[in-house]
């Protein structure tokens, strides 16, 4: 019952895609546009394909991936710290928070041109606006979990004898997953996007470079793939990053 | 009781701290002291002032921005106003496609399978990697710029109006289906209030996106908006200027954002006590 309910829900959706295709193709099949504007789906992925060997296309996606792992590492991990700690001291979090939030509203592209100022053009400054982007979710996520936690939670364990930094680790930052777990995938959502507009404006590879190199080359079908590339890239990224979150959270949470 | 109320109240009964006012205080005296080291730093010559522009360099960047302008003279209210009236019209063209398209996908199960992964898919898509192809579509100019906006902002409000009518309690609907007949009484009264809480969510978070887009849209092909001065003042070496376009732009940001909030809660008194009840 519930799998051919499942089965029709995707048939459904794949119905729903193949029409918007279909229609694509019709109307730049239709010649009411310059194909080489406007190229049907049918020509323009081959074509792209053509001109950019899967070698390359590789080497443009594994430049991607690479910085963004690393920006995400590197915003992801002192915002969960940062988060934990503000949130279960309070002294801390009064001193830190304001600082964070006057910060925090300050678009990650924003700050590009002081990256390259203190970076330079090369790998750091676009790893840096990364950082950034994932930073300030993660952080906000995981200070609001820290702070939701149930009381009652919390004075359980103490009447169990639970204090200190055995209180915060096994009961408070457990309790605060999900929220953590939000955060992470908001912030990879976030890094993401700031990812290909790093690379649209200084890079000299990755998928973003890709697509405004062949702006530059009047490659349209190569700037519809690239676009497709990097919509499916992110779907499959962020598809790994809630499965081994559901895995993880599974030891504490039931979902 | 307001929420961020509530959540420090749980806070001081757990650890006992400092109370509001006093933590308050603070945290302000805290970002003072940073302000005040960070402009002794630069006295002393332990911050160069091209890497870390000091508070009172920003302040005489933004008297010359406010006076004089740049680049070629343009001020800052004009960079600030371009920079808003694109935001707008992307936003508002989003959301005035999105709120009718997206209520009748959530009300229509069909619908919502139908599109389902494209929306999936549309939102998985950097906005800003839409640049290179809306140049070539529509050139570099003004259309472009609004575009990308609302090509972001679209699919964030998309989604979260489907899931406003979608996830509306059944019950709510069955409640008013055996008290009233008519369908369109049952919408307005039923359906849209408890519907509008989170396409209120919606438009708040669609306006972020629509700030973090601006930036990158107006970084090509223009010398107005606040995402251009940014830019334009590094290739002049003018890291103070940059800086200030920083600030004024997360100012901005951060305002209208505040705004909503408030008028959210003005228009939707209803949405306040559920709050409070499911917490």
């Amino acid at each position: 019952m519930r799998r051919t309910a499942r089965l029709r829900d995707a048939m459904l959706g794949a119905a729903g895609t193949l029409g918007v295709l279909l229609v694509w193709e019709a109307v730049a099949r239709s010649g009411a546009v310059s194909p080489a504007v406007f190229p049907p789906p049918s020509v323009a992925i081959p074509e792209a394909l053509r001109r950019v060997p899967p070698g390359e296309l590789w080497q443009h996606v594994s430049a991607s991936l690479l910085r963004i792992v690393w920006g995400f590492c590197l915003g992801a991990g002192p915002g969960i710290l940062v988060g934990v700690a503000s949130g279960w001291y309070r002294t801390l979090g009064v001193l830190v928070r304001p600082v964070i939030e006057l910060v925090r509203p300050i678009p990650p592209l924003a700050w590009i041109p002081m990256a390259i100022i203190w970076f330079g053009l090369g790998e750091p400054s676009k790893v840096f606006v990364i950082v950034l982007a994932a930073f300030f979710p993660v952080f906000t996520n995981t200070y609001k979990g820290m702070v939701g936690i149930d009381p009652l939670l919390l004075r359980a364990a103490q009447t169990m004898g639970l204090s200190g930094p055995q209180l915060l680790l096994r009961v408070a930052v457990p309790a605060a997953l999900p929220d953590i777990a939000t955060g992470l995938r908001v912030g990879w959502g976030l890094s993401f996007g700031i990812l290909v507009a790093a690379e649209l404006i200084a890079a000299e590879q990755g998928m973003g470079f890709l697509i405004m190199h062949a702006r530059l080359l009047g490659e349209v079908s190569v700037i519809i793939f690239g676009i497709l590339l990097i919509g499916a890239t992110n779907l499959v990224t962020d598809a790994c990053l809630a499965g081994v979150i559901r895995r993880w959270l599974g030891r504490w949470h039931a979902t | 009781m307001r929420p961020s109320g509530k959540t420090s109240a749980e806070g001081g009964a757990r650890a006992g701290g400092p109370s509001r006012t006093g933590s308050r205080w603070l945290g302000v005296a805290f970002l003072g002291g940073l302000v005040l080291l960070w402009q002794l730093g630069s006295l002393a010559g332990l911050l160069k002032p091209f890497y870390f522009p000091p508070p009172s360099r920003l302040a005489t960047a933004f008297w010359e921005l406010a006076r004089e302008g740049f680049p070629e003279g343009i001020r800052i209210g004009t960079h600030m106003a371009v920079t808003l009236g694109r935001i707008a019209e992307g936003y508002l063209l989003a959301l005035g496609v999105a709120i009718p398209l997206g209520i009748l996908i959530g009300w229509v199960p069909v619908l919502d399978r139908l599109t389902l992964p494209l929306i999936t898919f549309a939102r998985s898509v950097a906005t800003l990697s839409l640049l290179p192809l809306v140049i070539v579509w529509f050139g570099a100019g003004e259309l472009s710029k609004v575009l990308l906006i609302a090509y972001g902002c679209f699919w964030v409000m998309l989604t979260n109006v489907i899931a406003s009518v979608k996830y509306i309690d059944p019950l709510l609907i069955r409640a008013a289906r055996t008290l009233e007949t008519d369908g369109l009484g049952i919408f307005r009264r039923v359906v849209l209030p408890a519907a509008l809480p989170r396409m209120f969510a919606g438009a708040r978070v669609a306006l972020g996106v629509g700030f973090m887009v601006i930036v990158g849209a107006e970084m090509i092909g223009t010398i107005r908006g606040l995402g251009a001065l940014i830019m334009e003042a590094r290739t002049y070496y003018r890291s103070d200027i940059s800086v200030v376009g920083m600030v004024v732009i997360g100012v901005l940001g951060f305002t209208i954002s505040a705004g909503l909030e408030r008028l959210e809660r003005l228009l939707l008194p209803w949405n306040r006590g559920l709050e409070s009840v499911r917490r």
